[in-house]
């Protein structure tokens, strides 16, 4: 018995129950523009019958106001801000961000539609019921007979004194209890219109999915490209020191090719454990060909020269093909620096007829040994994977002048 | 130091009269072959006869400078080495020893070439000394390279075959587990107090029975199978 009564005081002025009514007492401020909006246009357009009585006026404003809540509930910012609103006040798992689908954009819209409609309603007891008690309560105790006021009238409650008190306090309760059966009743609906759709979750797994496979990927380059360097610098190092005295000059050359060896792979390590560090934490968003100038000054930070032409037109194809562009420039400019090192780079983007074509080019190392070409193309399949799912295609090799070309077309 | 091997395909992979062991280099990376070179060339009974920069050079190599042993990087571009040591192997009928060289000891690629018919595999991170040692080893070819090595790829990769079937005598099969554990013919023989002509004649049974090409097929079939257990 005892616990159901604590149960019921929890729920009716707990903690949560308090913050649901400040949630609740929110959606009524955020109706005031709106209804002030409507009273404005009432008032130009004159309508009189009703002005005589304004409490009626009140609540036909109110009820007016709800169609321009309405409009203005897809406004993208809204279902972020309510989101993130409902999830501290209401204590509900909520879908973060705005809404992708137009049916997550309707059930913000409805979320918001009926905060406000119901937060007005607690929001305008919260403001009457207190002083209206009071005037019930508090004469009768000082002898005087109980009144009630409603919007400037005031009734004369005289006959029924005896009972004046009691109906102030139950006024009081029953406004707890409204706020209580809003603020549970909102927290429920918000469930129900504010959760992550399964669509919703699938998409952001998806994508955690997605960025955790390429990590992975830069991890096992990352993990063969030194792991190949350290082996040539061993067998180098471990050749050298048994024919030093026989033969000084293979020892020099080698000491040349281990500190060579071993510069590329720490320029490599640097720039891959970059890019990791890069990878968003959280849902931030993809880059695009709109960052593709702050991704060429940290490649041209590395050391290399980068030459590049971007056409303006490329900032307005999709949004999926601007993002996977920008991929493949970065994992482009990845693969020359890992095969050719710091070597200038040519880097055009442009719009030919309904196609995307991004093409990379860098003159093949002269000086050193040439790394063989099989790393390269590995380092290429990201790229290859992402075009082909955008069906375009991609051409990657010598250019017959010396030069690295890798080549991509992807159709708008 | 030469004599036949039990091997039912002893070969032209054998060292020549004198002892030198003949050995092709095969890997992309130039700074590889030329340290394994030198390394090798400074031994007075090796003697490095060429160079492939590619798995499809090897075959064209092999067969014009026959050489006793092949050093084979795994991962190189075109034909790769696994591809390479099928070739070899299904292609010759006196192929040469071949010795895979990997970077990772954990690389898939390592247990492929090892059941294509590898008879050993290196890290390319091993000392100078050890190298010459297992090219020795290899190139004699009467015992295993990293049998512990072998044994955890095997076990890693599961026990896919079927059981070997109750042929084995009860010697051959003493035979084998003592062949897995990395034991030379010689080892063997001491082992069981029996001459080592003895154990050649087991070890070659026991490859027949088992249908492997080499020992090292032999000791893998024996793990894969659970007869040899892979705990210890």
């Amino acid at each position: 018995m005892v616990s159901a009564a604590r149960r019921t005081a929890q729920w009716l002025v707990g903690h949560r129950a308090r913050l649901r009514w400040v949630y609740e007492v929110l959606g009524g401020a955020l109706l005031m523009p709106y209804f002030l909006v409507t009273l404005i246009i009432w008032e130009t357009l004159g309508v009189p019958a009703v002005s005589r009585s304004p409490l009626l006026l009140q609540f036909a404003a109110y009820l007016l106001a709800l169609p321009l809540v309405a409009a203005t509930a897809f406004v993208p910012p809204v279902r972020p801000l309510e989101a993130a609103a409902a999830h501290m006040l209401l204590g509900v798992e909520v879908a973060p961000g705005p809404g992708l689908s137009w049916s997550s954009r309707w059930r913000a819209a409805v979320w918001y539609v009926l905060h406000l409609a119901i937060g007005t309603l607690v929001a305008g007891a919260s403001l009457a019921v207190p002083p209206a008690a009071a005037l019930l309560i508090v004469p009768p105790l000082i002898g005087r007979p109980p009144r009630m006021s409603a919007n400037g009238a005031v009734i004369d409650l005289s006959g029924a004194a005896g009972w004046a008190p009691l109906i102030g306090l139950a006024l009081l309760v029953g406004l707890v209890v409204l706020a209580a059966v809003g603020g549970t009743g909102l927290a429920w609906l918000a469930g129900v219109l504010l959760r992550p759709t399964v669509r919703e979750r699938l998409a952001n797994l998806e994508q955690r999915a997605a960025q955790l496979a390429e990590r992975n990927r830069l991890a096992r380059e990352l993990h063969d490209s030194v792991g190949h360097a350290l082996s040539v610098v061993t067998i180098q190092a471990g050749a050298a020191g048994r024919v030093l005295s026989r033969d000084p000059e293979f020892a020099r050359q080698a000491l040349a090719a281990v500190e060579k060896t071993a510069r590329d792979a720490l320029t490599d390590l640097d720039h891959v454990l970059g890019l990791l560090r890069e990878e968003p934490a959280g849902t931030a968003p993809q880059p695009t060909l709109a960052d593709l100038d702050r991704l060429l000054d940290r490649t041209r930070s590395t050391g290399i020269e980068v030459d590049s032409r971007i056409a303006a037109e490329a900032a307005g194809v999709p949004a999926v093909v601007s993002r996977e562009a920008y991929r493949i420039v970065q994992e482009g400019l990845t693969n020359v620096l890992r095969h050719a090192g710091p070597v200038p780079v040519f880097l055009r983007v442009g719009l030919c007829g309904q196609r995307l074509e991004v093409e990379l080019t860098n003159p093949v190392a002269g000086a050193g040994p040439a790394r063989p070409p099989d790393r390269g193309r590995r380092g290429l399949v990201g790229v290859a994977e992402r075009v082909a799912a955008l069906h375009g295609q991609v051409t990657a090799g010598p250019d017959g002048h010396g030069h690295w070309r890798l080549a991509v077309e992807i159709p708008l | 130091m030469t004599g036949r091997a039990p091997e039912p395909d002893p070969s032209g992979g054998e060292p020549d009269q004198r002892g030198m062991v003949r050995i092709l280099i095969a890997d992309d990376e130039p700074l590889v072959r030329t340290g394994l070179r030198v390394i090798l060339d400074g031994e007075e009974d090796l003697t490095v006869v060429g160079e492939a920069a590619a798995g499809a050079e090897v075959l064209q190599l092999v067969r014009r400078l026959d050489p006793d042993l092949v050093l084979m990087d795994v991962r190189m571009p075109g034909v790769d080495g696994i591809q390479a040591t099928s070739h070899i192997l299904a292609t010759l009928a006196h192929p040469p020893r071949i010795l895979v060289v990997t970077t990772f000891e954990n690389d898939d690629y390592v247990y492929q070439a090892l059941c294509a018919g590898a008879q050993g595999f290196l890290l390319k991170r091993t000392p100078p000394e050890d190298i010459l040692a297992a090219v020795r080893l290899v190139a004699r070819g009467d015992s295993l390279l990293f049998p512990a090595a072998i044994r955890n790829l095997a076990i890693r990769h599961g026990a896919r075959r079927d059981r070997i079937a109750g042929t084995l005598t009860e010697r051959e099969a003493e035979v084998l587990r003592l062949m897995a554990t990395g034991l030379s013919n010689a080892e063997i023989a001491g082992r069981l107090y029996v001459a080592v002509e003895t154990v050649k004649t087991h070890v070659s049974n026991v490859l027949a029975k088992l249908g492997a090409r080499d020992r090292i097929q032999a000791v893998i079939i024996a793990y894969e199978s659970g007869f040899v257990a892979g705990g210890g």
